[in-house]
C-alpha cells in the first residue's frame, strides 16, 4: 500500500479536471465560480454541507442504480445554491475518492445513430455545436484492481447478494456478446444466446431464495436491464414488423460498468481455462483493444486482473460472476 | 491554490480501509467473523499471500471498524454494533444512515406501496401486536397479510403518531399490494437483512433494523408526554439499556421492567442471585416472555389449538422444543463477549 502516491496521483488528476473551478479566480463575473475565494468561515461551512448532501445523494442513487443526475442534484442538494454546482461536484468528487474509494462518472451520451430520425432532427435543431453531454453520473470503485476482488466487495445484498450475483452475472454476460457481436444484436440473435444460457423463458429472479418467485420471466429482466441502462432495445419503425426490425445495445451503465477488460475477464474465464492464452490474448486484443494480459506480479496480481470467484460449484452458465469488476460499483483503472 | 479543500478522513486512512468500507457498505451488517473474513481478504490482496481469516484478532478487526466510523461519521453515516437478541447473543455491526427514517431507506430500492405496506407492517409488529398483555413484536404470515391493504375508514391505531403519517390521501390513493407481493416483500426484506423470519414462521425486526431504527421507533411508537416509568410500546433491556423485542418480562403486567435472555445471566450475578424484579420486587420467574414466545409459550400454543391474539390468524405447531433449545443456548453463552463490547 502506497497511500501518498496514491493521493498524488489524484490530486494531480484532480487539478486537471477541476480547472475551471480553481484557476479562475480572478474572473469574478464567471458564473458559478465567482465566490471560490471565499471558501473560508461560513461560506466554506455551506459548501461542505452541500458536498456532504451530494455525497449521500450518490450513493443512495447507486443503491438503486438510478443514474445521479444533474437536475436531480440541482433540485435535492443545491436547492438556491444552483450555481454552486462545479464546487460542490468537485468537493463531492474528493470526499468520494478520499473516503470511500469512489467517484463519479459521467454517463455516455445516448448513441447518436440509436436515435430515431425525428430524435436525430431535434437533436441537431437544439443542439450547438457544443460537445454533447448526458449530464448524469454513476459512481464506481476507483480501488487499485487487486482490492477489487468478490472475497472483499461482495454482490450487494440490496434485494438478495445472490439475486444480485445472478443479475450481474447475467447481464455481463449479455453486454459481452453484444459488445463483442459489433455493438448491436438482433432481437432474434440475442433470443438465440438466451436460449443458449437456459434462460429463454426465465431468469433468477433479485431474490432466488424466495419459495414463492425463485425465478422472474426474461421480459421482466430484460426490462430492468434497460431501465436501469444497461442494456438499449431500438425498435426501426420503417421495418416494423420484420424481425430485424428489434435491436439489442449497450446501454450508458453498462458501458462504464462492464467495460472492454471487463469483458475480456469474461471470455477469459470461459475459454481460457485459466492459463495464459497467446492466441486468445491476440484475438482479445483485436476485437477490444485490451490491453494484454501482463504476466502475474505476484499472487494477488494474478489473481486480480479475472476476478472470478473461485468456487466454480454452481456456475451454471447463466450465473457467471462478473469478472473484473466483482462490483456493479467497479470499474477499470 | 490556497484554498485547496481537503475532504476530512482519519489519519494513515489508506486504500485497504476504504476496500474495507465498501466492502462492509455492499454487506450491510458484519459480524465478528465475517469481519475476520473480510480483513483477511484485504491483506491478502495486499501482501499477496494467503491470510488465515482465524489470525484476525478483534483488535485488528475493531481498528478497521474504527477506522471506518471515522470516516463516514463527517458525512451523517454512522457505524454501529449491537448484540442479537437471538444468536447467543452475538455482536453485530452495521453500516447505517444516521440522518433517515428507515422506511425511507429502505424506499430506495421498493415501490411506494411496499412502503407502505413496511409501515403498515411496522404499525402491526408494535403497536396491534404490542400490547400491555402480549408483547409480541413480530407477525406470522397470516397476520402479515392481512395488512396487505390499507385500512379503510378505520381511525388512526396509534394515538402518538407524528403528523405525516395516516393522511387520508394515502389511504385513498394506496390501494395496497396483492398477498402474492406480500410474501415476494418479506421474503426479500429477509434476504436484505430487514427481518427475520423465526422457526414458528414468526417475523420481526433483525439487529440491522434494531440497530438503524432504534430512535425512529421511539419516536414513532412511545409517547413521551406520558411519565416514564408507565408502559410504552419500546422498551429497553435493564442491563444492556438495549431495545428489547425479544426477551423476558416482569411477571407484574404493569411493571415496565425487561431482560434480554442473553443478558439475564450477567445480570442476576451483578444483583447476586437474587432473582427478584429490581423495580416491583416481584419474584422474576423468566416465564413471561416478549416476543413471539408471548405466544408460542402459551398452554393453548403448544397444544397446537394456539390463536394469535388479536385476530386468531397465527396458529401454528411445534416451534416450541426448538425455541427452548435456543433459549437454553443462549444463556450459556450469555456472556461470551464481553470484550467486543466496544465498536
Amino acid at each position: 500500500m502506497m497511500p501518498p502516491t496514491q493521493r498524488q496521483r489524484r490530486q494531480a488528476v484532480e487539478s486537471d479536471e477541476d480547472e475551471d473551478v480553481h484557476q479562475r479566480p480572478d474572473s469574478p463575473a464567471d458564473d458559478g465560480n465567482s465566490d471560490v475565494d471565499h471558501m473560508h468561515g461560513v461560506e466554506r461551512d455551506e459548501t461542505s454541507q452541500l458536498i456532504k448532501k451530494l455525497v449521500r445523494y450518490a450513493l443512495a442513487c447507486e443503491y438503486s442504480r438510478t443514474p445521479i443526475r444533474r437536475d436531480g442534484i440541482k433540485e435535492r442538494v443545491l436547492g438556491i445554491h444552483g450555481r454552486e454546482f462545479k464546487k460542490v461536484y468537485a468537493g463531492a468528487q474528493k470526499q468520494l475518492r478520499a473516503s470511500f474509494g469512489m467517484e463519479m462518472v459521467e454517463l455516455p451520451t445516448k448513441d447518436r445513430n440509436l436515435l430515431t430520425v425525428e430524435q436525430k432532427r431535434k437533436a441537431t435543431k437544439s443542439q450547438s455545436q457544443k460537445e454533447p453531454t448526458s449530464n448524469s453520473y454513476m459512481l464506481v470503485s476507483v480501488l487499485p484492481e487487486y482490492l477489487r476482488v468478490p472475497d472483499i466487495i461482495a454482490p450487494s445484498k440490496v434485494q438478495s447478494p445472490d439475486g444480485e450475483a445472478a443479475y450481474i452475472g447475467i447481464y455481463t454476460m449479455l453486454i459481452a456478446i453484444i459488445t463483442l457481436s459489433g455493438g448491436e444484436l438482433s432481437d432474434p440473435r440475442l433470443r438465440r444466446y438466451l436460449t443458449r444460457l437456459n434462460a429463454a423463458e426465465n431468469m433468477p429472479s433479485s431474490n432466488p431464495n424466495n419459495e414463492n418467485a425463485p425465478s422472474e420471466k426474461t421480459e421482466l429482466v430484460l426490462q430492468r436491464m434497460i431501465k436501469q441502462g444497461y442494456l438499449v432495445r431500438v425498435a426501426d419503425n420503417k421495418n416494423a414488423g420484420d424481425d430485424d426490425a428489434i435491436t439489442w445495445h449497450v446501454g450508458p451503465r453498462g458501458k462504464m460498468e462492464v467495460d472492454n477488460e471487463a469483458i475480456a475477464a469474461v471470455v477469459r474465464e470461459i475459454y481460457g481455462g485459466g492459463q495464459q492464452n497467446e492466441d486468445l490474448e491476440r484475438k482479445l486484443q483485436a476485437s477490444l483493444k485490451v490491453k494484454e494480459r501482463k504476466p502475474p506480479r505476484s499472487a494477488a496480481a494474478n489473481r486480480a486482473p479475472a476476478t472470478v470467484q473461485e468456487d466454480e460449484e454452481d456456475s451454471e452458465e447463466d450465473e457467471e460472476p462478473e469478472p473484473g469488476r466483482s462490483t456493479r460499483r467497479g470499474r477499470h483503472g | 491554490m490556497e484554498d485547496e479543500w481537503e475532504p476530512p478522513v482519519p489519519a494513515g486512512y489508506n486504500d485497504a480501509n476504504r476496500a474495507f468500507l465498501q466492502g462492509f457498505m455492499a454487506r450491510g451488517t458484519l459480524t465478528f467473523p465475517q469481519g475476520q473474513k473480510l480483513v483477511a481478504a484485504i491483506l491478502a490482496a495486499a501482501n499477496g499471500e494467503p491470510v488465515d481469516p482465524e489470525s484476525i484478532s478483534q483488535d485488528a478487526f475493531a481498528n478497521f471498524v474504527r477506522t471506518a466510523r471515522e470516516a463516514v461519521e463527517p458525512l451523517d453515516y454512522d457505524i454501529r454494533s449491537s448484540r442479537d437478541q437471538l444468536r447467543n447473543g452475538e455482536r453485530v455491526w452495521a453500516f447505517i444512515n444516521a440522518h433517515s427514517d428507515p422506511p425511507t431507506q429502505m424506499a430506495t430500492t421498493h415501490t411506494a406501496e411496499e412502503v407502505a405496506y413496511i409501515k403498515r407492517l411496522m404499525d402491526l409488529m408494535f403497536d396491534e401486536y404490542n400490547t400491555v398483555r402480549m408483547e409480541v413484536m413480530a407477525v406470522d404470515e397470516g397476520q402479515a397479510l392481512k395488512a396487505s391493504r390499507p385500512k379503510k375508514g378505520r381511525e388512526s391505531q396509534h394515538p402518538n403518531d407524528q403528523d405525516e403519517e395516516d393522511q387520508p390521501s394515502t389511504t385513498t390513493s394506496d390501494r395496497g399490494l396483492k398477498h402474492s407481493e406480500v410474501l415476494s416483500l418479506l421474503s426479500s426484506l429477509v434476504a436484505e437483512g430487514w427481518l427475520e423470519k423465526s422457526r414458528a414462521g414468526f417475523y420481526s425486526l433483525s439487529p440491522r433494523s434494531l440497530i438503524e431504527m432504534w430512535s425512529w421507533l421511539v419516536a414513532t411508537y412511545n409517547d413521551d408526554s406520558e411519565s416514564a416509568k408507565d408502559w410504552q410500546r419500546i422498551k429497553f433491556c435493564e442491563s444492556c439499556k438495549e431495545i428489547v423485542t425479544h426477551g423476558q418480562r416482569c411477571s407484574e403486567m404493569d411493571c415496565t421492567v425487561r431482560l434480554h435472555d442473553i443478558c439475564q445471566d450477567r445480570y442476576w450475578r451483578t444483583r447476586r442471585g437474587e432473582k427478584k424484579c429490581p423495580k416491583c420486587e416481584t419474584e422474576w420467574t423468566g416465564d413471561h416472555f416478549v416476543g413471539e414466545r408471548a405466544i408460542t409459550a402459551r398452554k393453548g400454543y403448544q397444544r397446537g389449538r394456539g390463536r394469535a391474539i388479536g385476530n386468531g390468524s397465527g396458529s401454528r405447531n411445534g416451534g416450541r422444543s426448538d425455541l427452548e433449545e435456543t433459549v437454553a443456548a443462549q444463556q450459556e453463552a450469555a456472556d461470551e463477549d464481553e470484550d467486543m463490547e466496544e465498536a
